[in-house]
């Protein structure tokens, strides 16, 4: 059996020229770097276009990528200036409610090869619920969700790639938390609520 | 629906409702656990199978595209080197006495003005030198020395006085 090669000597063999280790290393990150985008722009292609720049500009810049340092941590940090820019350039709006309603449908109707079709549905009225509240907190905030929550990175890493202060990543996670709890709570999720209707979140 | 689906969706309601109950009780650690959790579950936004393919020929073909631009760069700058060795080697015996024409042309022209300027100003300086002298001469006697002297003494001697007398009214308009 083959073992598996770490990110960074994946990283050494696309610099290098291996069209196959960075073939790979796109395949790895290719879920993780889409997730990513699409919370900030809330479009799929979009979120995929904004993912095959940032693989880009990865490429470009592997000669400046330290082996000794986490290659997520690099990764996502090129992903978010990537965003960054995108956003900055073209001032998105911060999408509606029920844009992101729309969208917890989009949401509910991936990983289909998995999923029976009930299960799909009661994962994304959950899904959908989570992403409309996750899209209401501030930026910098949801910012640290996903790259905690989805991307289950620790939150030293996470002050590496935003450039903040460990406290500070600390206390944005815990007043994200604390806004997305009230926000659920408001739209009748809860402990003690019964299951919302599809209506009221979907 | 099967017992697995059914399963599985309330495992999804528990994480959300352990995440909130955490959140509510103030639970710090657990809540962050718990919300890791509630994501777990939450379905990922998957990209287009040929996501991965795309991408890797995208880059390619930047990479090959970049790589022409940097061999055509290459190209260029030892052309252009070769070009201008090639020029300067051919031209060189014109260029050399151009060169020792242009030297000669501005030694011959800048150099006398130079001296001429050193001399002028050196004779301003000497000339200043000797009024400097003569009129110190004339000014400094002992007598006239002793003069400036004694008037200076006066001067501080007033000055101090002054000094003393304002001191002493600013007291007293204290006092008062």
């Amino acid at each position: 059996m083959a073992v598996q090669r770490s990110d960074a000597e994946l990283a050494r063999d696309a610099r290098s020229g291996s069209e196959a280790a960075y073939r790979e290393l796109v395949a790895r990150y290719a879920a993780p770097a889409v997730n990513f985008t699409y919370r900030f722009v809330h479009d799929r292609a979009l979120a995929e276009d904004l993912a095959q720049e940032g693989f880009l500009r990865v490429y470009q810049r592997l000669n400046t990528y330290d082996p000794d340092r986490k290659f997520s941590s690099w990764f996502f940090q090129v992903l978010r200036n990537v965003t960054i820019d995108y956003l900055r350039i073209n001032r998105l709006p911060t999408a509606s409610l029920d844009a992101l309603q729309e969208e917890g449908h989009q949401a509910a109707a991936v990983d289909r090869e998995s999923a029976s079709p009930e299960e799909l549905a009661g994962r994304g009225e959950l899904a959908s619920a989570v992403g409309a509240a996750l899209s209401r907190i501030r930026p910098d905030y949801r910012e640290v969700v996903v790259l905690r929550y989805q991307e289950g990175l620790t939150q030293p890493e996470i002050a590496e790639i935003l450039g903040l202060p460990a406290g500070t990543v600390k206390t944005y996670l815990h007043r994200a938390r604390k806004e997305l709890a009230e926000i659920l709570a408001a739209q009748g999720w809860g402990p003690t609520a019964a299951e919302p209707t599809a209506g009221k979140t979907v | 629906m099967n017992s697995d689906t059914i399963r599985d969706r309330k495992m999804d309601r528990k994480q959300l409702d352990a995440w909130l109950m955490a959140e509510q009780g103030g639970e710090d650690d657990a809540a962050d656990t718990a919300l890791a959790h509630l994501f777990a579950a939450v379905p990922k936004v998957q990209p287009r199978s040929a996501f991965v393919e795309q991408t890797v020929s995208t880059v390619w073909r930047w990479r090959a595209r970049r790589r022409r631009l940097l061999a055509g760069a290459w190209t260029a700058v030892a052309a252009l080197i070769i070009a201008s060795a090639a020029i300067a080697y051919s031209a060189s015996p014109l260029l050399g006495g151009l060169a020792v024409k242009a030297i000669a042309f501005l030694t011959g022209h800048i150099v006398p003005w130079l001296i001429a300027y050193a001399s002028v100003a050196l004779h301003g300086w000497l000339t200043l030198g000797h009024v400097g002298a003569v009129v110190a001469s004339a000014l400094i006697t002992p007598g006239r020395v002793a003069a400036v002297v004694g008037v200076e003494f006066l001067g501080i001697l007033a000055f101090y006085a002054l000094h003393r007398i304002a001191s002493a009214e600013r007291l007293g308009d204290a006092q008062v």
